[in-house]
C-alpha cells in the first residue's frame, strides 16, 4: 500500500506491506539505517525514534501508524552539519563504544531533552532503561546526557581532562588508538607479543585460526 | 494471497463501521507492543487491521455521572501522569509506572492490556481493585458493559468478539478517603513483566481509627488477576498498625499460595511475597500525605 511519511521534516512517499512496521519502512526502503535492530521486542532499543515527541520502539509500530506523524531519527539530530548536543557529548565524554545502542540511545535521550531539559539523573535513568547497552556500562551515557542538559557531571564522572580532549586525542592520533584496540603495542608500534597472541591482529579481533593438531 | 486491508477509524461510526466488516481473521491494532510481534509470524495473515490509534477520543480520561472513565486508547504514560488518575485511582497511575520502559510505556495502552489478557497484565490487576467495568462496541454498533472478570478469562483468553471492541473501562473514583498502592516483583526494574503484583485500595475511617474498606487484587500468580477477598474481609474493621501489615503480607502469601498450590512454599517466594506486600502497604501512608493518622 501507499503511505507518506514525514521523517526528520521530509516528506516520502513509498509503498509497503500493510504489515511492514516502522522500522522496516525506515531502514529497507527509506535506507534510514541509523536506527538499528536488535531484539525486534521491544526489549532493547535499538529501534527507537521519536514519533510526535515520543520515544517509542520503531520495531513495535506499524508504518501505517505512523501516516501523519512527525518522525524523527538520529539522522535527524545534526544540523547543517553540526553534531546535536547530545551527540557531540556522546563523543566527548567516551559514551560510545561499539556503537550498536547509540542510535537508540540518542533517540531516548533526545525525546527526554525535548519535555525536560534539566532531568536528574534519575529522570535519565528512566528515560533510558529501554535501551539496552553490552559495552559502556552506562555511567558515560548518562554523564552524557546531563552534560548534554548543560549539568555538572560529578561525581557521576570526574574527568581526568577536560571532556572532549580526550575524544580530540584519540581521534587525532591513531597509534594511541591502535593500541587502545589491541591492535599493536603502543610502544613499539608492532602487533602485540606473548603466548596468547602471537598470531597478529586478525587474531586480536576473535578470528582464532584451527587449533594445532586439527584438519 | 490478498493483502491485508488497514482502515484507520477516526470516529465511533467509523470505528462501528470498521467492525461491520471484520471476520474471525481480522485484528484490532492499538500501540502494538503485544500484537505487532504476532503479526511477524502470523498463523494467518490478517484480512482487515482495525488500527485504533487514529481514535484520539478514546484515550481520554473523564469523570462523569460519578463514575471514571478510562478510554481504552489511553497509554500508559498518559495513565501515569493525568491528574485524574492520580487523585482517583492512585495504584492504575502506579502501575502504568511500572509497565515496561519508556518506549511501552508511550505505545502501550490500557486496552491493549486488557485484551492481550497476559495474566502479568499490570493495569489490569490495578483495574481489578478499582472494581472496574468494560464498555465495549461492536459490528452492530451495540454497546455493552460487562465486569472486568466477565471480560479477561484466562492467559491470552477474553470474552471479545471479533467483532467487538474496548472503548472504555469505568469504576467509581477514590476519593480523599482512600488510599491505594500498586507493587510488583519482576526479574528485574525495568523492562520486566511482573511475576507478581498486587493493587491495593483502602478506606481509612480517621474518626473510628479503623480500616472501613479493603480491596486487595494480586496479579501474575493465577490464570489472571485476582481479588483476594478472605484477607479483604480480615482487613476490614482494624487498625491500620504493624499488626495489621503483617496479617497483610501473611494473607497476601496465603492467597498466593491458595491460587498456585506449592509454587510458592519455596522459601525466597515466600520472602519476596511478604516484601512485596509491606512495600504496598508502606505505599500507603505515602499515598495520602495529607491525611494524618496513618501509623
Ligand atoms: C518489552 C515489553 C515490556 C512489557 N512490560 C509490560 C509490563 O511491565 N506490564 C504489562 O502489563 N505489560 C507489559 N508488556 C505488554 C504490553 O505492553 C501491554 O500488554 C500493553 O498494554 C498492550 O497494549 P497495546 O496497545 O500495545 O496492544 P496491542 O499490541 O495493539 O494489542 C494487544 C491485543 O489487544 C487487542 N486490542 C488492543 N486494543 C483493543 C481494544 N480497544 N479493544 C479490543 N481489543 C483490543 C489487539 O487486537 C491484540 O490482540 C510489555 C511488552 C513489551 C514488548
Ligand atoms: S529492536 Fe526494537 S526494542 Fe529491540
Ligand atoms: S556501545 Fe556497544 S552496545 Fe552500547
Amino acid at each position: 500500500m501507499q503511505l507518506v511519511l514525514t521523517v526528520n521534516g521530509t516528506t516520502y512517499e513509498v509503498e509497503a506491506r500493510p504489515t511492514a512496521r516502522l522500522l522496516d519502512v525506515l531502514r529497507d526502503q527509506l535506507g534510514l539505517t541509523g536506527t538499528k535492530e536488535g531484539c525486534a521486542e521491544g526489549e532493547c532499543g535499538a529501534c527507537t525514534v521519536i514519533v510526535d515527541g515520543r520515544a517509542v520502539d520503531s520495531c513495535m509500530m506499524l508504518a501505517v501508524q505512523a501516516r501523519g506523524k512527525e518522525i524523527l531519527t538520529v539522522e535527524g539530530l545534526a544540523q547543517d552539519g553540526e553534531l546535536d548536543v547530545l551527540q557531540q557529548k556522546f563523543v566527548e565524554y567516551g559514551a560510545v563504544q561499539c556503537g550498536y545502542c547509540t542510535p537508540g540511545m540518542l533517540m531516548s535521550a533526545k525525546a527526554l531533552l525535548m519535555g525536560n531539559p534539566v532531568p536528574s539523573e534519575q529522570d535519565i535513568r528512566v528515560a533510558l532503561a529501554g535501551n539496552l547497552c553490552r559495552c559502556t556500562g552506562y555511567t558515560a551515557i548518562v554523564a552524557a546526557v546531563k552534560a548534554a542538559s548543560g549539568q555538572d557531571t560529578r561525581p557521576l564522572m570526574e574527568m581526568p581532562v577536560e571532556p572532549g580532549e580526550l575524544a580530540a586525542e584519540a581521534v587525532t592520533d591513531p597509534d594511541t588508538l591502535a593500541a587502545a584496540c589491541g591492535i599493536v603495542e603502543a610502544e613499539t608500534g608492532q602487533p602485540p607479543g606473548g603466548p596468547c597472541s602471537s598470531g597478529g591482529s586478525s587474531e586480536m579481533l576473535g578470528f582464532h585460526s584451527a587449533p594445532e593438531g586439527g584438519e | 494471497m490478498t493483502q491485508t486491508q488497514v482502515l484507520t477509524p477516526a470516529s465511533l461510526e467509523e470505528l462501528v463501521a470498521a467492525l461491520a466488516q471484520a471476520t474471525p481473521q481480522t485484528r484490532l491494532l492499538a500501540g502494538g507492543t503485544d500484537l505487532v510481534r504476532e503479526l511477524r509470524r502470523p498463523v494467518r495473515e490478517p484480512d482487515l487491521l482495525v488500527d485504533l490509534t487514529g481514535l484520539a477520543a478514546l484515550s481520554e480520561v473523564r469523570l462523569e455521572e460519578g463514575m471514571l472513565h478510562i478510554g481504552a486508547l489511553a497509554t500508559f504514560t498518559e495513565l501515569q501522569w493525568h491528574p485524574l488518575v492520580r487523585e482517583h485511582a492512585l495504584c492504575l497511575s502506579l502501575a502504568a509506572a511500572q509497565v515496561g520502559s519508556t518506549q511501552i510505556r508511550n505505545a502501550g495502552t490500557i486496552g491493549g492490556n486488557a485484551a492481550n489478557a497476559s495474566a502479568c497484565a499490570d493495569g489490569v490487576t490495578a483495574l481489578t481493585a478499582l472494581g472496574a467495568v468494560v464498555i465495549t462496541v461492536d459490528g452492530a454498533g451495540e454497546r455493552r458493559t460487562q465486569s472486568l472478570d466477565d471480560v479477561v478469562l484466562g492467559p491470552g483468553r477474553t470474552s471479545l468478539r471479533y467483532d467487538e471492541a474496548i472503548l472504555e473501562f469505568a469504576f467509581p473514583p477514590l476519593d480523599a478517603g482512600h488510599r491505594s498502592a500498586f507493587a510488583k516483583i519482576g526479574s528485574r526494574t525495568a523492562v520486566s513483566v511482573a511475576r507478581l503484583s498486587v493493587a491495593l485500595v483502602v478506606r481509612f475511617d480517621a474518626d473510628a481509627g479503623v480500616l472501613s474498606e479493603a480491596r486487595v487484587a494480586l496479579g501474575a500468580v493465577g490464570e489472571r488477576a485476582f481479588r483476594a477477598s478472605e484477607l479483604e474481609a480480615k482487613l476490614v474493621g482494624r487498625a491500620a498498625d504493624d499488626e495489621t501489615a503483617r496479617l497483610f503480607a501473611d494473607g497476601c502469601v496465603a492467597a498466593v499460595e491458595a491460587s498456585i498450590p506449592g509454587r510458592y512454599s519455596l522459601p525466597y517466594k515466600r520472602h519476596a511475597a511478604v516484601g512485596l506486600a509491606y512495600d504496598a502497604w508502606n505505599m500507603l501512608a505515602l499515598s495520602a500525605p495529607s491525611e494524618p493518622a496513618w501509623t
